[in-house]
């Protein structure tokens, strides 16, 4: 009896706690413009900049990653190379991190201009400060990348490539591939792909 | 036993009859899916590779009135702060029909980190391993995953899925999840 009692208790406090917690995500979806484009974000130079500030002529590259996650770290300097090879040809390109560096601190702004520095990154690495801009786009993991065209419509969204372990197996080339089709105004061929990564981590919203 | 007078043999006979039941009960105990473990697994225990499509085939074995899948790796910090509350409910639900299937998304290089934090928090078997592209598994699984860890799915017990939701969880979340189905009357 007792034990009937306390089991219908916690599901109660259970049930409460599930309403408590927020909904999936809605990512924006392939053809959409991106979103809160008029943010300022932190840049590691410590200038703010916002995404309608970066986007190219040719379209724009936003990365969602962070400094700690072992799968962001495996494909960091492939990320480093797209991204730069993406201003080279005429795309803006902004790398992202969104997580609460209360959570892991490795993931603090100083650690950020650092990881900008070793790895020769051409283009900004951001704070989103209340991870609010990764919000809006539906980024759930690290890294995860969109890429939108010339007229700003989203054309990629997903992963780098099929081989985070080791740059050399690589078989699909999936952002770089994206890019390389935006820098040339053609479609890209595989829009939506997948790879497991870490949660981000949101800043919790502020009480009003 | 012949040689006993009557009021032992029928003691000794009562005393095997209860000794029977008990073991019976053990054996039903042990839970639906025949493979669960209540102790500590060695730090050898085995890590079955598992493809999206072998692991649903196991979540539609018959004999679970819920499974709930959760994919974690060892380098995933809230897959590690939640996976205690993961291994409680696989113990307190096991007897109400619960199959708890957990599959580490780690790489088999690190199936040894694996397999030794399984042990330390004495998981319930079968102890899987994530098997072939990630892109494959994340869509054969639940099209909804975008690939971020943890990532949670609650199947009823013909194996369709009730609840699906991606990052941590608490164990108030995961007893909401099983609840409904574990609890529903028989």
């Amino acid at each position: 009896m007792l034990h009937a009692t306390t089991r219908r208790l916690a599901l109660l406090a259970a049930s409460l706690l599930t309403l408590a917690v927020a909904p999936a995500r809605a990512q924006i979806a392939l053809g959409d413009a991106i979103p809160m484009a008029d943010v300022k974000m932190k840049n590691v130079n410590d200038k703010s900049v916002t995404l309608a500030s970066l986007a190219g002529k040719k379209g724009t590259l936003v990365v969602f990653t962070c400094n700690h996650c072992p799968w962001a770290k495996m494909w960091q300097t492939r990320v480093a190379e797209i991204g730069n090879a993406a201003l080279a040809a005429g795309l803006g390109a902004v790398a992202i991190n969104a997580n609460d560096p209360a959570a892991y601190p490795e993931d603090a702004f100083p650690e950020m201009k650092k990881r900008a520095k070793d790895l020769k990154m051409k283009f900004p690495y951001v704070v989103d400060a209340t991870s609010d801009v990764a919000r809006s786009f539906g980024a759930t993991r690290t890294p995860e990348a969109f890429v939108f065209d010339a007229s700003g419509k989203l054309v990629y969204h997903g992963t780098v490539d099929d081989s985070p372990k080791d740059a050399a197996a690589v078989k699909s080339d999936w952002l770089r591939d994206a890019v390389n089709a935006v820098s040339e105004g053609k479609a890209v061929a595989e829009p939506e792909t997948k790879a497991m990564g870490c949660s981000i981590k949101y800043r919790e919203k502020k009480a009003i | 036993m012949r040689s006993l007078p009557p009021t032992l043999r029928a003691a000794a006979s009562a005393a095997l009859i209860a000794l029977a039941l008990a073991l019976a009960a053990a054996g039903c105990s042990r839970g639906t899916s025949g493979r669960a473990a209540t102790s500590a697994p060695p730090d050898t225990l085995a890590l079955e590779p598992a493809t999206a499509e072998q692991l649903l085939a196991r979540v539609r074995e018959p004999g679970a009135r819920a499974t709930l899948v959760n994919v974690w790796a060892t380098w995933c910090g809230p897959c590690r702060e939640e996976f205690p509350a993961l291994v409680a409910l696989a113990e307190r639900r096991r007897e109400d029909g619960l199959r708890v299937l957990l599959v580490s998304a780690d790489f088999d290089d690190q199936a040894a980190e694996a397999r030794a934090f399984l042990a330390r928090h004495r998981a319930p078997g079968p102890w899987l391993l994530k098997s072939g592209p990630d892109m494959e598994f994340i869509n054969g699984l639940d099209r909804r995953w975008s690939g971020a860890l943890p990532a949670t799915v609650v199947y009823d017990s013909h194996g369709a899925p009730v609840e699906f939701w991606e990052g941590g969880a608490d164990s108030a979340r995961f007893e909401a999840a099983v609840a409904p189905l574990l609890d529903r009357s028989r």
